[in-house]
């Protein structure tokens, strides 16, 4: 079937597209904020500062961030066209090497896609710690933003909304679904895929892999502490959970224990002798 | 001569896609792949995006948008346009080399090899730090000005 694509306006164009690919998508036929298309993607790019990249890119509210990973993935902005335009036009710097350093991501995920094909959507290794999990439907508050946590909530809202969000914002749910939660991962990366507009099967199933430690040497996991530096405890402040029970208000050693069974230290030796114990 | 024309993909939605530049008046189509989203169900976000991308990457030239098993539509498509060549810029995903195969079946394909960010031919590294620790060099090299539309500025 041929389709149209002389649409006056964007509406236009959606309201069109929405009765074309009926029974191909899910939810409302609603186009995130977010515009497709080389333009756009020349404009973001040319919108993007790199200038304090490493300090503020992890920063959740502030964003000192170039937005490109939707046109990454889709190719409409190719790796080295980036990487060359930002040194052409900041230099070379601490900034710039860890800009690039991000771009380099998207091609060691695409360097394993390659070697391992689908298999990247099971567990690459042993799991480091232990693990309940088991595959069933994500719970209604996940699906509803309705945790009651506000740093979820928050980034699931943005995610259903607007098919983003920040990356340090999904280290963090992803942490929260799986070693919180007891979620297994392929549920959450499925989330992810559903709606993120970058969503890629290499980056996404490989990422929830390096967060749940069968792609990495321990779990990644984190703090209300982190959680306050990085939103400038934006979050926080409006949570109802601040001043009591807050599952993430515990120090790093606490935390190990409580979800992991071990300390600290144990979870960096620990989880290396169990990968090697189950690799013979 | 061969009649080539180009299929565009969902890992390439570029006007300076590889198979596109390589052939600048061939007439191109991008197929959304009936099968994969009934089972897939991508919000309809991710869907408008690759519409308007697609839309973009194809102006100026013959194309097609079209909805249905992409070999099949890719195939109609070459006959509709005389074409006896199909040129495509390569994908490391799976069902990229199996619809590749299926083509292959039926007409000349040739691959285009889109610009890495840098040059790789060991195995699959396992971990960031080691690619990161062996291709640091060469990824901040650059290898051109960057997009065409900023070169001007």
């Amino acid at each position: 079937m041929k389709l149209e694509t002389n649409h006056a306006t964007r509406a236009e164009r959606a309201a069109y597209l929405a009765g074309a690919l009926e029974g191909l998508y899910s939810g409302e036929a609603v186009p995130a904020a977010t515009i497709g298309g080389r333009r756009a993607a020349i404009a973001r790019l040319r919108q993007f500062d790199v200038t304090r990249y490493g300090t503020t890119r992890n920063h959740v509210t502030k964003r000192g961030i170039s937005f490109l990973s939707p046109y990454i993935r889709h190719g409409v902005l190719a790796l080295a066209e980036i990487r060359d335009y930002i040194l052409t036009r900041f230099g070379a710097g601490r900034d710039t090497t860890k800009y690039i350093n991000e771009l380099a991501w998207r091609q060691f995920w695409q360097l394993v896609y390659a070697e391992y094909g689908n298999r990247i959507h099971q567990d690459i290794e042993p799991p480091k710690v232990p693990r309940n999990g088991t595959r069933r439907s994500l719970p209604d508050d996940i699906l509803q933003a309705t945790t009651g946590l506000v740093c979820m909530d928050e980034s699931l809202r943005e995610l259903y909304r607007e098919g983003y969000m920040h990356n340090h914002a999904r280290m963090w749910f992803a942490a929260y679904l799986q070693h919180w939660r007891g979620e297994d991962w392929r549920d959450g990366a499925e989330l992810f895929y559903t709606h993120l507009l970058d969503g890629d099967p290499a980056s996404n199933s490989l990422s929830w892999q390096w967060v749940g430690s069968t792609f990495s040497h321990k779990p990644y996991y984190f703090n209300r502490q982190n959680v306050e530096k990085f939103s400038d405890g934006e979050y926080c402040k409006r949570c109802p959970l601040a001043s009591g029970g807050c599952p993430f208000d515990a120090t790093y050693e606490q935390l190990a224990r409580d979800l992991f069974g071990m300390s600290q230290e144990e979870l960096e030796q620990g989880g290396q002798r169990r990968g090697q114990q189950s690799r013979r | 001569m061969p009649t080539p024309i180009v299929w565009l993909h969902g890992d390439s939605l570029s006007p300076y896609d590889a198979a596109l530049v390589a052939h600048p008046a061939a007439p191109a189509v991008f197929v959304f792949d009936e099968p994969l989203l009934k089972q897939a169900r991508l919000s309809f976000k991710r869907l408008m995006f690759i519409y308007e991308s697609a839309i973009e990457a194809l102006e100026g030239r013959t194309h097609e948008l079209r909805r249905g098993v992409v070999v099949d539509e890719v195939l109609d498509f070459c006959r509709a346009h005389g074409g006896d060549e199909v040129h495509v810029s390569a994908s490391v995903s799976p069902r990229f080399a199996t619809y590749l195969g299926l083509l292959r079946g039926n007409v000349r394909v040739v691959v285009h090899s889109p610009p890495p960010l840098v040059g790789w031919s060991d195995a699959a590294p396992r971990r960031f730090s080691h690619f990161w620790r062996k291709v640091e060099a060469e990824a901040l090299r650059p290898t051109g000005d960057g997009p065409p539309e900023l070169r001007e500025e």
